[in-house]
């Protein structure tokens, strides 16, 4: 009885895991069935062409990679920042304690309010208009959390003898900051932007009042007025307006080019974030 | 040097933080005034005769996010208890790492997928039910639940495993079975984990735009009061073409401004209890 | 804080000096020409030309009267309201071609037996006065799925133009809503009993139906493009692009392109008329 009961615990556990695993799976399957025929090389060398229904994706492949690149460079310096303050300037536990709680709490704003943010201050305010700098600053607001969080726990894993064999030679506060306790943790910089570069590369909601248009941009060549074309925002318009049933197949491959950069992304941050993993919770 | 650095940007950033939220209070002063506590009860929104009653998207918002997670957390925490307690470490970190991977979907893409084929599904479906189309609230939910549902496994995962081995060793040398000691040794005692997990997806659940937005139905005035209705939330009104009309009518503009701190305030405090549950330490 | 300000206002300052970029919002329904006439002259003429689809209508009118665009597509007449927003622009509407709001229907109405819609009926529909397509002649009873078109495109304001005078006049009224064109006809072809308004050029009489529209004469007027030519069709809309005063420089070659033989040809090639059509 008590064996039975045990097994049929087991097994509902096991039929949730498959099912979940097979949904997932299922849709990315779906996306890569639909979008495969797509897939060649004038695909990405070209532009759109009739209103997305013929060419290529390069403009909106390259716009997308603007934005990232400027969100991670926009957010390292503020994530090394904070997550030195929290590890190493920062005396009083109650005020470490609260700014955790910040970052979990930013970590959780949704993207949408940080588009109309970026809109009301960056397009409005500055006068920007729509901007490639706009989108890529909002981007990078809205992945800090993730990537401060992620360094924190980095650091945070740095042995302490390290620490104290630093302050044993002699060297001052700033010089362990970098010889030491960064110099170890630049690894987890790269995850956490690789992780927030992941989420940021999907994202519509945040570039599409600040950073995007549907066609005719580019590469930027000023701040203000400069726009560029994006995956999400090309997915977006044309599941809403597509005339022509060509731009189907381009739409598709359009949603699978993005799974793939988001994936490669992820990918790329997967395995020393599952050893941090790991470590933690033996 | 260094530590000056980290204190500007640091306050920079959470400068920017204090001015996000200021800036959606600031800009929805004229909606206060105009409408006062109404703003938040009222069931009514007509901008041309310039009636806002943000109400009925405050219940989509919830009714919504709550659906995707009464679907979700059964099999995410199902799946969660089969990664973390029945599989060996290896095949765990790979199913782990798939999870996540696929935690990485765009929105825009599950927008996609929704307006193409689950909206026709859920049709077709619930047709005895006789739904006026396929847009409707519980066609949000089930996309959100496949949306959130790698957050639930993945974060009710890293609960479980947070249980220390010796715990489960005690209770196997006890007599009892391995699901007994699951179901009163470690789920009893991931508990607060899994609450946060739970809270952590329903508050990204909340926060989404562009999917809901596609599938949603968009349909102004209408309390949720059946599921298979179509209904507004607050993101799906914020990410429409209004917040294009709104600008420069200060208060038409304040109106959509409020629904930006409403959805920062719920999903601020459902984050924050959640981070707050979720680490005895943060 | 004001550094930066400072600093956004000399970069956006540089940057505006770059300027010789046309830039473009507006309404989707105009957009497909526009756009691809768009590409053409980025490739032969090597004009920068930036193509957007914001807002519908109300977004292109908006933006230009921003200045944030110099040129705006609309698909609807422009308005005394939409003026006075603007009392410092001299909007300069051009004609570059004719389209017409149809109200379509999925197939298991127009099988149904509805064909025609009067005005009233219209109007019964939108004030959810009438429920049933039986009521509106249909062989057997079946619910209406109505969906609006979102506020802001000029298709929606066309529609209540004709019910009602002006956006002003229409009642409150709230329906699921859609936005772009393919979302509608995508929406309307697989709900049973759907009704929307679309622009009649995307109605393909295959996966969705434009009914005719009984005028006061009782005669049924289908959106043909000879209706929609003699302006029989009530329905019948300009296709503008809009800029502010002359259109000029970069602005003024889109223009005399579009109204030329090739730009004349691409308005023909997205289903709608071209102005020489109109003359006849």
């Amino acid at each position: 009885m008590r064996k039975a009961r045990d097994l049929i615990f087991g097994t509902i556990a096991a039929v949730c895991a498959m099912a979940a695993l097979a949904v997932l799976c299922g849709l990315v399957f779906v996306i890569a069935r639909r979008g495969w025929p797509a897939m060649n090389v004038s695909f990405f060398t070209e532009q759109i062409r009739l209103v997305g229904a013929s060419g290529g994706i390069l403009w909106n492949l390259v716009g997308t990679v603007i934005l990232l690149a400027t969100a991670f460079l926009a957010c390292t310096p503020f994530a090394i920042a904070l997550a030195l303050l929290e590890r190493v300037w920062l005396r009083s536990h109650p005020a470490r304690r609260w700014l955790r709680i910040a970052l979990y709490t930013a970590n959780g704003l949704p993207s949408i309010v940080f588009g109309i943010f970026g809109f009301i201050v960056f397009v409005q305010w500055c006068g920007w208009g729509k901007s490639w700098l706009a989108g890529g600053l909002v981007l990078a607001m809205s992945m800090l959390p993730t990537v401060t969080i992620v360094l924190i726990e980095r650091i945070a894993a740095v042995p302490a003898r390290y620490v104290e064999a630093a302050a044993g030679l002699g060297l001052r506060e700033s010089q362990i900051v970098w010889a030491v306790l960064m110099r170890q943790s630049w690894g987890g910089l790269i995850t956490g932007s690789l992780l927030g570069l992941a989420r940021a590369a999907g994202e519509t909601a945040p570039i599409m009042f600040t950073a995007t248009i549907f066609a005719g941009a580019t590469f930027p060549r000023a701040i203000a007025e400069s726009p560029v074309l994006t995956l999400p925002y090309h997915i977006f318009i044309l599941a809403q307006d597509s005339f022509d049933p060509a731009v189907g197949s381009k739409l598709w491959g359009t949603a699978l080019v993005l799974l793939g950069l988001v994936f490669s992304l992820s990918l790329a941050a997967l395995p020393s974030r599952l050893r941090i993993h790991e470590e933690s919770n033996v | 040097m260094t530590r000056a650095f980290s204190w500007l940007l640091s306050l920079g950033a959470l400068a920017a933080l204090a001015l996000l939220l200021g800036v959606f209070a600031w800009q929805s002063g004229p909606v206060w005034q105009h409408e006062g506590a109404g703003y938040v009860t009222g069931g009514k929104w007509f901008f041309r005769q310039h009636e806002f009653g943000a109400l009925p998207m405050i219940c989509g918002s919830v009714v919504v996010a709550l659906v995707a997670l009464i679907m979700a957390a059964p099999l995410g925490l199902g799946a969660a208890v089969f990664i973390a307690e029945y599989l060996p470490r290896r095949s765990r970190l790979a199913v782990k790492m798939l999870v996540e991977l696929l935690a990485g979907v765009p929105s825009v893409v599950y927008g996609l997928l929704g307006i193409l084929l689950l909206r026709d599904w859920v049709y077709e479906t619930f047709e005895r039910f006789d739904p006026l189309s396929g847009d409707t609230l519980l066609t949000a939910g089930i996309l959100l639940a496949v949306m959130v549902l790698p957050t639930v496994v993945t974060l009710a995962d890293d609960a479980l495993r947070a249980v220390p081995a010796t715990q489960r060793r005690a209770a196997r040398a006890l007599g009892l079975t391995r699901a007994e000691a699951i179901w009163s040794v470690c789920l009893p005692q991931a508990r607060r984990g899994i609450g946060a997990a739970l809270l952590l997806s329903l508050g990204r659940a909340l926060g989404e735009t562009i999917a809901v937005f596609l599938v949603v139905g968009r349909q102004d005035n209408n309390l949720p009061v059946q599921l298979l209705g179509a209904g507004q939330t607050l993101t799906s009104k914020l990410g429409g073409s209004e917040t294009n009309i709104a600008y420069g009518d200060p208060l038409h503009w304040g109106a959509m401004m409020g629904l930006g701190l409403l959805l920062l305030l719920l999903t601020g405090a459902v984050t924050l209890l959640g981070s707050l549950k979720g680490r005895r330490d943060a | 804080m004001k550094p930066l300000f400072t600093l956004a206002l000399s970069l956006a300052v540089v940057g505006s000096a770059f300027g010789g970029t046309l830039k473009i919002n507006g309404s989707t329904t105009v957009n497909l020409p526009v756009a691809e006439a768009a590409e053409i002259l980025r490739a032969e003429q090597k004009m920068d030309i930036q193509v957007d689809t914001q807002g519908g209508s109300s977004g292109g009118i908006s933006m230009l009267g921003d200045g944030q665009v110099q040129v705006g597509m609309i698909s609807k007449r422009l308005s005394d309201d939409d003026r006075k927003k603007y009392p410092q622009v001299a909007f300069k509407e051009t004609h570059i071609g004719e389209d017409a709001v149809a109200l379509i229907v999925s197939k298991d109405v127009w099988d149904n037996g509805v064909h025609t819609l009067t005005k009233v009926q219209a109007k019964d529909i939108y004030e959810g006065k009438v429920t049933n397509w039986k009521e509106l002649g249909g062989a057997k009873s079946q619910r209406i799925a109505f969906f609006n078109k979102e506020p802001g495109r000029g298709t929606w304001e066309v529609f209540v133009h004709w019910l009602y005078g002006s956006p002003k006049a229409a009642p409150q009224v709230s329906f699921p809503e859609v936005g772009g064109n393919e979302e509608t006809r995508n929406k309307v072809a697989s709900t049973r009993g759907a009704l929307s308004q679309l622009s009649s050029s995307w109605a393909d009489g295959k996966r969705v139906f434009a009914l005719a529209l009984v005028g006061n004469d009782g005669k049924p007027v289908e959106p043909t493009e000879a209706n929609i030519a003699t302006h029989q069709y009530p329905m019948s809309r300009p296709l503008f692009v809009l800029t502010n005063g002359e259109p000029a420089g970069e602005a003024k070659t889109l223009v005399e392109f579009l109204l030329g033989e090739r730009g004349q040809e691409l308005v023909k090639k997205h289903g709608y008329l071209p102005l020489k059509a109109l003359k006849q």
